[in-house]
């Protein structure tokens, strides 16, 4: 294969990575995060975490940020009989981020917000 | 944590030639696939996992000199504005430019995904060669070293990216709050207040930058 050739599959790989990161990391809709913080701190977390009905995976040390639509999201965890118990509302706004620690060694687990919001809504806000 | 790319990386010649080497090795390894492997639904080639995470942090690192850009060039705009409610117009812009780069390392964005996703398929090969009878002890061996290898260093990819996103979500919250105490004191009628923050958040913005710039150019992508 010549220089010439090389050089332009070279490039042509290269566009081709490039405009696939620049679709892969331009927002497509409205998001925002939510950072869940989880004490104690564990390797890996075992209770299960629910964001409305999508389940979690499990929290590596203690921490997860998650990229989320904007909205207010249900955080939950497993109750009893496979039902799911609410543990709190989450407020996600655009391109900010909703802290949330969740004290995982109460059954349920509970919910503490880093900002609230108001009395009538009682969710996490950023 | 290491800073620089190889060498051998930055050479646009040298950087087809490994990339040849590796495509030529991954098809070796495909076919070299076991027949359970080849049933595997996960991954059309055995290598795949890797490679895709691979390139996936390469094509992020790359981003990197624009975001630093990007992030320096509304430090100097914030920083030269007298007009508060612009600052805070190119606050709002910067929180949309990090937000977009922190969706990518989010614990369930593209890139920390293929990441797990990477570390899972090197974890079912290395139960499958313990396990793998048509190889010779030797062989065996050899490939089980060379999966650890890449075991180690995808490991290595994974943690040096949750440190980043530790970074971004820093600086993120840092946009957010100053901006939310810029609105207060604007509300308030306290524009010279809000410039003062506004002043000492490009001093916050441009340390955030650095060490961003430092966090990412050192991750080594695995197999790279």
């Amino acid at each position: 294969m010549n220089t010439t050739l090389r050089r332009g599959l070279g490039l042509a790989a290269g566009v081709v990575i490039l405009g696939a990161a620049i679709v892969m990391f331009r927002p497509t809709r409205e998001v925002g995060y939510i950072e869940i913080k989880t004490v104690p701190v564990a390797s890996l977390t075992q209770t299960a975490l629910y964001i409305d009905s999508a389940k979690l995976a499990p929290i590596k040390q203690g921490s997860a940020i998650l990229q989320e639509r904007v909205g207010t999201l249900r955080l939950q965890a497993d109750g009893l009989a496979g039902s799911l118990t609410p543990l709190c509302d989450i407020v996600v706004r655009r391109n900010r981020i909703t802290t949330v620690t969740i004290s995982v060694l109460e059954r349920p687990p509970r919910c503490q917000c880093r900002f609230s919001g108001s009395d009538a809504t009682r969710a996490c806000v950023s | 944590m290491k800073v620089s790319l190889p060498a051998l990386i930055q050479s646009g010649r040298a950087r087809f030639a490994v990339a040849a080497l590796f495509a030529a090795a991954l098809t070796f390894s495909a076919a070299n696939a076991s027949a359970e492997d080849a049933s595997n639904s996960n991954s059309g080639s055995p290598i795949s996992p890797v490679e895709e995470f691979s390139q996936q942090l390469e094509a992020f690192q790359r981003s990197v000199p624009d975001l630093s850009k990007s992030i320096q060039d509304s430090a100097s705009t914030i920083d030269s504005v007298t007009d508060p409610e612009k600052a805070r117009a190119e606050i709002d812009r910067l929180r949309a430019t990090v937000s977009g780069l922190l969706g990518a390392v989010s614990d369930n964005g593209p890139v920390s995904q293929l990441g797990v996703k990477a570390l899972d398929h090197i974890h079912i090969k290395l139960k499958a060669l313990a396990s793998e009878t048509r190889y010779k002890p030797e062989e065996r061996l050899f490939l089980t070293d060379q999966w650890r290898k890449l075991e180690t260093e995808t490991q290595n990819a994974n943690r040096e990216l949750d440190d980043a996103r530790v970074q971004f979500a820093g600086l993120l919250q840092t946009l957010q709050q100053n901006e939310d105490f810029i609105n207060e004191l604007l509300e308030i009628r306290q524009a010279e207040k809000a410039l003062e923050v506004i002043r000492h958040l490009t001093a916050d913005i441009r340390d955030a930058s650095t060490q961003l710039n430092k966090l990412i150019e050192g991750i080594k992508p695995p197999g790279a």
